[in-house]
């Protein structure tokens, strides 16, 4: 049973309880039992207070009656999808962390090296990128996970900025890892959405510099991951030095660019939105960063689904409150004359 | 069982003797004159010594009162304000009040009877004046057997059953006890008391302590009339408890100056009948 009203819906589980309402009139009746008998009301005066406090038992009966009726009832809002707009992504940084993202990113003709506290470092630029997209975002929340042979989380979910700052901070802490397994992270990155509320666009921003070979049931993992989680993948390739640009290629020859490509294509099949940007130098990186801010500032319109609430404890609670009003009345009823 | 001595303001008279000083002649110790033997034949009374006094040599007998035995009437509302009662109903006080009186009227030689009303004569409960040593039980077995009506008519008045009632007495002369808690107008009670102009009336006003004196602790009161279906919801407070005294004296005072008018002293019984208050009542009076 429905009742809409004026945009607010109601409705019963149990609308057969509503039956029992004549029920709450029951206190308004006179109780001739509870009443003294008394031989000359004549010469006692009429009181205002006396009628007051004996109205206010009769409406906490009827209120408590009435409430607890209802609540038999269940009255609740029905369950219903609500159109929101988000404001704010949520971003899940993917970053690698492997050996090579130590190297210097070079000009196209250099030679890279590999120098740990250089500003040229991948790993740097890419830090520094990062931190400006973070700054320059304050309504989104972003969390940070690492990988390298293994994923790991370093910040969960968060809009604080200090925490996320933190976070990219300690991506340059350490030197590179050993091993890349990309799948892995990828399924780390994506879990990291599971069980969270659609309350904007979900963006999973890879920072790398190169692939890993990803096998079929990894890959079908990830495929239904980010179906489900509705979530868009930015790879921010940093492309090593020299190497040719990833759509370029037919049949790429160097080994190291097969997986590269590999992925590349694999990713163009996931059934959500996918952008590559390759980077080679600083000023590449942070191009690819602001565009993908630029990407991911729309407000996003969405049906957010509301489960039905159940108004009946709430009922329930006023019943007993009237209960406990009407209890605290009759004590002072007077019930005999002795 | 609890008696009173009773005695009465006024010769009454009645050809029963018995103890109370009556206006008809007879064999009895108050003197009153001398007569010729030749009217009062009676040579038992002749007073020699009178006789020789007489200048005119006629024997003389001596002329005396009888005493007289009075009927005593309870003349008894049963209206259902009077099965109010805190501890035990104004009825059985009630009850308690017409035993003493029919055990006291035995005990003075007197014949008792009760007559019952409500809002008309309970006939149900009328009991003529005997002389009996049970006269007590059969005054008060009537009253203490609940007699209340619940019924009550459209037009309940109380006055117009008393009227009635206090037609069997009419002009006769009794000791009429009315016992009522006078919770009605007193107006009409000039007519009962015409009709009861030769009989000697005590009004037995009947209450309950639980009506004169409100609860001590403060609450909420719903309260009934017992006669008629109105309602009144009181918190009880100081004031209102000023108020309530108030009323119960402004009541006194209103029934004191209504009987003062007439010659007439209430007796006031309040939860329980005490005869010796009954005793003491009689020997105040102004006779």
């Amino acid at each position: 049973m429905t009742l809409l009203g004026t945009g607010f819906a109601f409705d019963f589980v149990q609308p057969w309880a509503l039956a029992l309402l004549p029920l709450a009139l029951l206190p308004l009746l006179r109780r001739h039992r509870e009443e003294l008998a008394f031989p000359a009301l004549a010469w006692l005066p009429p009181d205002r207070i006396g009628r007051l406090v004996d109205g206010l038992g009769r409406v906490f009966a009827v209120a408590a009656l009435l409430t607890a009726v209802l609540a038999l009832a269940q009255p609740g809002r029905p369950e219903s999808e609500v159109p929101r707009i988000g404001r704010g992504a949520e971003i899940v940084v993917l970053f690698d962390s492997s050996l090579s993202m130590d190297d210097e990113m070079v000009k196209r003709g250099q030679l890279p090296k590999r120098n740990r506290d250089s500003p040229l470092r991948k790993r740097n630029i890419a830090r520094e990128a990062l931190a400006r997209l973070v700054a320059r975002r304050p309504d989104d929340r972003f969390a940070l996970l690492m990988f390298g042979a293994a994923p790991f989380r370093v910040t969960p979910f968060s809009q604080h900025p200090d925490v996320i700052q933190a976070g990219i901070t300690a991506a340059g802490v350490s030197n590179g890892l050993p091993g890349t397994d990309l799948g892995r992270g990828l399924l780390a990155a994506i879990s990291q959405f599971d069980h969270r509320a659609y309350t904007g666009s979900r963006v999973l921003l890879l920072v790398s510099d190169g692939a890993a070979e990803i096998d079929d049931s990894t890959r079908q993992q990830i495929r239904d991951g980010m179906a489900r989680n509705r979530i868009a993948l930015d790879w921010i390739y940093l492309r090593s030095a020299n190497w040719p640009r990833l759509e370029d290629e037919d049949e790429p020859r160097p080994t190291a660019l097969i997986t590269d490509v590999a992925m590349h294509r694999f990713f163009k099949t996931l059934p959500t939105a996918y952008h590559v940007f390759e980077a080679e130098s600083p000023d590449a990186v942070s191009r690819a960063v602001a565009e993908i801010e630029r990407q991911q500032n729309l407000p996003l319109e969405y049906l957010e689904r509301v489960p039905r609430r159940d108004y009946s404890p709430m009922l329930y609670l006023f019943a007993v409150l009237a209960c406990t009003l009407l209890f605290v009345q009759r004590a002072y009823v007077l019930r005999s004359w002795t | 069982m609890h008696d009173f001595h009773y005695r009465l303001p006024a010769r009454m008279g009645g050809q029963r003797p018995g103890a109370h000083a009556g206006s008809s002649r007879g064999p009895g110790m108050e003197f009153i004159s001398h007569q010729s033997l030749y009217n009062q034949p009676d040579p038992r009374r002749l007073d020699v010594r009178a006789s020789l006094r007489e200048p005119r040599g006629d024997w003389l007998v001596r002329v005396s009162r009888q005493r007289v035995s009075v009927p005593v009437y309870v003349v008894a509302d049963v209206s259902p304000s009077m099965a109010f009662g805190a501890k035990h109903s104004k009825l059985q006080v009630l009850a308690d009040f017409a035993e003493a009186a029919g055990h006291s009227a035995f005990r003075a030689g007197d014949p008792a009877g009760l007559i019952a009303f409500d809002y008309s004569e309970r006939e149900d409960l009328f009991r003529p004046a005997a002389l009996s040593r049970g006269a007590g039980q059969q005054l008060a077995a009537p009253l203490r057997l609940a007699p209340v009506s619940r019924a009550m008519p459209a037009k309940a008045n109380l006055a117009a059953g008393l009227l009635q009632a206090a037609q069997r007495l009419a002009g006769r002369q009794a000791l009429v006890f009315l016992a009522s808690d006078f919770h009605w107008p007193l107006a009409p009670l000039d007519d009962v008391l015409g009709l009861l102009a030769r009989a000697c009336v005590v009004p037995v006003v009947i209450w309950d302590p639980a009506e004169l004196e409100p609860p001590a602790e403060d609450g909420l009161v719903v309260l009934r009339d017992a006669e008629n279906a109105s309602r009144r919801t009181l918190w009880l407070r100081p004031r209102l408890r000023q108020q309530w005294r108030a009323a119960v004296a402004a009541r006194r005072d209103a029934l004191k100056a209504f009987f003062e008018q007439r010659g007439l002293r209430p007796f006031y019984v309040e939860g329980a009948f005490n005869a010796e208050a009954m005793s003491e009542y009689f020997l105040e009076a102004n006779l």
